[in-house]
């Protein structure tokens, strides 16, 4: 526990990862204004669908949010001062996914929040536009656990590769670039971490429901985090 | 004199970086790996009784991994510079050490710029003509090409001018910033769908003029996106962004403390 609260403390002093917080948040409203003043002459939808059309873009700062606490220990030599005080790796590694879910899923259920609030601020016109169906809602928390997800990958793949630049040229690549040029792949696509993921919020998949779709996702992490966790157990710092 | 120096200086210094390799190993291997993968899908599907794809469409499908080599190694020309070393090695950065041998800032700032670009228009020129032998060797039988051999050079020119000023951007753009992470993240996310210019095209038309947005049209037949300026203009203004990102760069850096 005690690890844990210190790994927040570290997030919470480091001036990147509050500054990625608050992007987050901020560029996020600003992209739901966007869209809803693209979408204003349609007031047929309710304000949650054009809130997830924000996700894509959002899940950038979910991608550098879930960097920074491995990349960050990289940069000097901090990675040996966390060892000397929590000699125990794995719960030096333990801790540091706790912190960085919770960090996520604060950042990410406020981004969601303010995209919500802004898009309503925006569309409100007294009445007239259609009230979130639960499905609706059902989807926005989705939304939510989607972008925590894709963070919690790019953390795990930071255990794996450590330092900033290659995680996060790595994860653009797995999450923005390769998904729309792997047209190849045909339904094999499907598999794909976004891909899979994009089931929680925007259900169009014929095999993969928003559980399963999760669950895909859930399985990169695990995929990707394992040798992760060994290289960080076993190898040198 | 001391230019030419600066550059051989600067050329070792990029081709010593792994990040760089990464850089280009994307932009050639990563391109030629995802066009075979489409050409083989395309070729299962014409033998179904689609119709015959054609080669170049096949190959530019997997232009937008360029553009992140592209950016990388643009980046990392001057980013790496600032990048503290290990305590173990005196925790310096690169910077000091090269402005204490190139002290003259603006010669350094073009050396790299010069270094960036045949870098890049190197990686290019290798990668395109690559992607298509790929498309044309895996299609087999199933490729037709309609696309006349001068169209076909234009846009192999147009894809490395695209690659070479996107990699000037993102060098601009790092040594105005001196961070990697901004760069690095808008420019990948632009070149592909979710993109912040696509955005705001859709708000107002003078968003096509951005920097990443002009030069669209080089890639020649294969439109990602509608509207927006030609390959000849859009050219031009991409160049003059670059141009005006490096200048500025360049008077900053001279300017400020390294």
């Amino acid at each position: 526990m005690g690890a844990a609260t210190a790994e927040l403390s570290k997030l919470r002093t480091l001036p990147v990862a509050v500054s990625a917080v608050l992007g987050t948040i901020g560029i996020g409203a600003a992209i739901g204004a966007a869209l809803a003043r693209m979408a204003s002459a349609d007031t047929a939808i309710p304000d949650t669908a054009i809130a997830l059309k924000v996700v894509p873009y959002v899940q950038i700062g979910a991608i550098l949010l879930g960097i920074l606490p491995v990349a960050h220990e990289y940069e000097g030599r901090q990675i040996c001062t966390t060892l000397a005080s929590v000699p125990d790796r794995g719960r030096v590694i333990a801790a540091k996914s706790i912190a960085c879910g919770t960090v996520l899923a604060v950042t990410l259920l406020a981004t969601i929040a303010s995209v919500l609030g802004t898009v309503s601020l925006i569309r409100w016109t007294g009445g007239g536009i259609p009230a979130a169906t639960p499905q609706e809602w059902e989807r926005t928390a989705g939304a939510v656990l989607y972008l925590v997800l894709i963070g919690l990958l790019a953390h795990a793949a930071t255990l794996v590769l450590r330092h900033l630049v290659p995680a996060l040229i790595t994860m653009l690549v797995l999450v923005l670039v390769l998904p729309p040029v792997l047209a190849g792949l045909g339904e094999h696509a499907r598999w794909l971490p976004d891909r899979a993921g994009t089931q929680l919020y925007a259900p169009a998949d014929m095999v993969l429901t928003p559980g399963t779709g999760a669950l895909v996702l859930l399985g990169w992490v695990l995929v990707v985090g394992a040798p992760g966790a060994i290289r960080f157990l076993r190898a040198d710092t | 004199m001391i230019l030419a120096r600066a550059l051989a200086a600067e050329l070792r210094k990029l081709l010593t970086l792994p990040g760089v390799w990464a850089g280009i190993g994307v932009t050639v291997l990563g391109t030629a790996v995802i066009t075979a993968l489409n050409a083989f899908s395309e070729r299962a599907a014409f033998e179904a009784g689609e119709p015959a794809p054609s080669v170049f469409k096949t190959a530019y499908a997997a232009m937008p991994l360029g553009t992140v080599g592209a950016v990388v190694i643009g980046v990392l020309a001057i980013g790496a510079e600032y990048t503290a070393n290990s305590p173990d090695a005196g925790g310096g950065r690169q910077i000091g050490t090269t402005l204490t041998a190139v002290p003259r800032r603006l010669a350094l700032v073009a050396a790299k710029a010069v270094a960036v670009v045949l870098l890049t228009a190197a990686t290019a020129a290798v990668a395109v003509p690559l992607s298509i032998t790929v498309a044309q060797l895996l299609g087999g039988a199933a490729t037709i090409e309609t696309v006349p051999s001068e169209d076909a050079v234009a846009w192999w020119l147009g894809a490395v001018l695209y690659w070479t000023l996107m990699a000037l951007i993102a060098f601009g753009a790092t040594v105005l910033t001196r961070n990697v992470i901004v760069p690095l993240v808008v420019l990948t996310a632009n070149s592909t769908l979710v993109s912040f210019s696509l955005l705001l095209t859709k708000l107002t038309p003078l968003a096509y003029g951005l920097p990443d947005m002009a030069g669209r049209k080089l890639f020649g037949g294969v439109d990602m996106v509608d509207g927006g300026l030609d390959a000849g203009p859009g050219g031009v203004v991409m160049a003059a962004w670059a141009a005006a990102l490096v200048t500025a760069g360049g008077i900053v850096f001279t300017r400020r403390d390294a």
